[in-house]
């Protein structure tokens, strides 16, 4: 797409080494995709983490800080003083932790080094919600109804918005994220109470009481297209996934491509997620999520890094994102055009937790006893092995068994087979849920809204 | 054992009885029964009778059981380039092992213009340096092994 003559984003700089700020399954993905590339590798880990296997694999692998994320991972001075003093010439944030963080991209930008992700200001525009809006209206990406700014402070004003909007409504903190910061409003008379409750928890946990209002959908999938630019003003998306299989706002599988949406259907937004991107100077990977509804998108918020569920999208475009990532971070032009972009069968991925499957506590402790499944159409993205010790101090994620098949029908099948074969002893895991999850016909006959799987736990508990 | 003593003959002064202890207690944990050292014209042959080095005043090195003793370790604050000795200093390095009191400059991590001090938290014999001199140390790494006073 030799275009984007709006693009503004400064060319970057090449390195030869890479200093990797995350841990578990991404911080080994992005490591064999900096080896992959003849790239170095700095790994920096904290102190919970000195011990884990995969740290050996890197060239350098450096403790910043104690177990607590906030002195470790999430410690911009610990890790900008790693890349100082390994010599690091670029920084991969990976997800979660700094990788959304717009100061972060801009220290590290600062210290004379390469941030593996979008510009200071693009990660600031789509972290905050309505200027990310404002944007994606700009460029005639379909938005939830409701404006694209802040609630004024005049409730009045407010009751007016929401009556305009039509019940029932959904306010959220205009920093928030993580399905936190926001509260359904189902009618009028619910309506004061609920703004009043939001700002202050917005107040209190994004430092922001601002507030915005959109039309509540009731039963939505979530969609999201992921899209891939240089620096150079070129664009394309590499396809997309159907995250509705969701626990408290959390992805629990995913799926590529989504089923039951038209090419043509799903291609006029996606080319408008890939404008929007060249409007606002985007560099990188990045995924723009929508609620999906009776045939109509309504974008809710951009990604602005490698997401977890990347790699079914690898395997239905057979496109490394994280080498194009990197790639596109050290300046190198887009070899592919949008027309050379295809989507190759069914991916399915699991997350796999260390948590209980009924209560979902998190279990921590050592793992005595490992079998991964393998064969053809069968990956996982894992850090883990017979013996380690999964640490109470991080998320659960363990690993990601992805399947890829010519169809979705035979992606499920080999995913129960791949399901099957996966044992981990010595903590709990989610498997038992997982294995559930791909036996329920609603699941197999696809297009599944996001509060499906709420909805199917409240019913088994009861039963 | 030879490069111990390597380094040892590089800066050392043999007339210094402090050096003799020192050099007479390492031998002694380090279970050898003498060494013979040349520094030009000068000789020095200790013999090492184990369990009666109790003349040993600085560092008596016969009562520790290096199994037993409850050792700990001095670990790196941040990370950093751990170095033995400050780069404006001309003192020749310290000779292990040696008495320490809280507050002691052991060491120094270098991070970026910064040169951090690493010092001792107790009382103690600091019996070995753990980390090499110019060497990349992460945080939480131990960097000298210090063992109770007897």
């Amino acid at each position: 797409m030799p275009n984007g003559q709006t693009h503004t984003a400064e060319p970057s700089r090449d390195f030869d080494t890479v200093l990797i700020a995350n841990r578990g399954e991404i911080a080994l993905r992005i490591l064999r995709a900096c080896k992959d590339l003849g790239l170095k590798t700095v790994l920096v880990c904290s102190q919970a983490d000195r011990q884990a296997r995969y740290g050996a694999l890197a060239d350098t692998s450096l403790c910043i800080g104690p177990a607590s994320a906030g002195k470790s991972y999430l410690n911009k001075d610990a890790i900008l003083l790693a890349g100082r003093l390994t010599g690091a010439g670029a920084v991969h944030p990976g997800y979660g932790f700094l990788s959304e963080n717009a100061a972060f991209s801009a220290a590290v930008e600062d210290a004379g080094m390469v941030f593996i992700g979008p510009t200071a200001e693009s990660i600031a525009i789509m972290g905050d919600k309505i200027a990310a809006k404002s944007a994606m209206i700009a460029a005639g990406v379909p938005c939830v109804p409701g404006p694209d700014s802040k609630l004024p402070d005049d409730l009045a004003a407010v009751e007016a918005i929401a009556s305009e909007i039509g019940y029932p409504v959904i306010v959220k903190a205009t920093g928030g994220g993580g399905g936190r910061g926001m509260r359904v409003v189902p009618d009028a008379g619910a309506l004061h109470e609920a703004i009043a409750v939001t700002r202050e928890e917005a107040r209190q946990a994004f430092g922001s009481p601002a507030l915005y209002m959109e039309k509540f959908l009731q039963h939505p999938r979530h969609i999201e297209i992921q899209v891939l630019c240089d620096v150079h003003g070129n664009a394309i998306w590499l396809g997309h996934r159907d995250c509705s299989m969701q626990r408290r706002h959390q992805k629990v599988i995913e799926e590529a491509p989504a089923p039951g949406i038209a090419p043509d259907v799903i291609g006029l937004i996606a080319a408008a997620c890939v404008r929007a991107c060249l409007q606002i100077g985007y560099r990188g990977v990045g995924t723009l999520e929508f609620l999906y509804e009776d045939g109509y998108f309504y974008f809710i918020e951009m990604n602005t890094r490698l997401q977890v569920e990347h790699p079914v999208t690898e395997m239905t475009s057979g496109i490394d994102i994280v080498q194009a990532q990197i790639k596109s971070a050290r300046g190198i032009p887009l070899d592919i055009v949008q027309a050379d972009v295809t989507v190759d069968g069914h991916a399915f991925e699991c997350r796999i937790n260390a948590e209980d499957p009924t209560t979902f506590l998190a279990s921590a402790g050592t793992i005595t006893a490992l079998t991964l499944p393998s064969g053809p159409g069968i990956r996982v993205d894992t850090h883990v092995h017979a013996s380690y010790k999964v640490s109470p101090y991080y998320d659960s994620l363990i690993g990601k068994l992805i399947v890829h098949a010519p169809s979705r029908a035979e992606a499920i099948v080999k995913m129960r087979a791949a399901l099957a074969e996966t044992e981990i002893e010595g903590i709990s895991t989610n498997l038992p849920l997982l294995r559930r999850i791909f036996d329920d016909n609603g699941f197999a006959t696809g297009c599944t809204d996001i509060h499906y799987l709420e909805k199917w736990l409240k019913q088994r508990s009861a039963s | 054992m030879a490069e111990t003593a390597e380094r040892i003959m590089s800066g050392a002064d043999f007339s210094d009885p402090a050096v003799i202890a020192s050099l007479a207690a390492a031998l002694e944990v380090a279970g050898v029964d003498g060494i013979e050292i040349e520094q030009g014209a000068r000789k020095v042959r200790i013999v090492v009778e184990h369990g009666v080095l109790g003349a040993v005043s600085q560092v008596n090195a016969s009562q520790r059981n290096p199994a037993t003793a409850h050792s700990s370790a001095v670990k790196a604050p941040m990370a950093g380039i751990f170095c033995r000795d400050h780069p404006a200093s001309f003192t020749p390095p310290f000779e292990l092992p040696r008495e320490v009191v809280p507050g002691d400059t052991l060491g120094f991590l270098r991070v970026g213009p910064v040169l951090l001090p690493v010092k001792a938290s107790g009382t103690g014999i600091l019996t070995r340096s753990l980390a090499a001199d110019g060497s990349l140390v992460g945080y939480g790494e131990p960097l000298f092994e210090i063992e109770p006073c007897p």
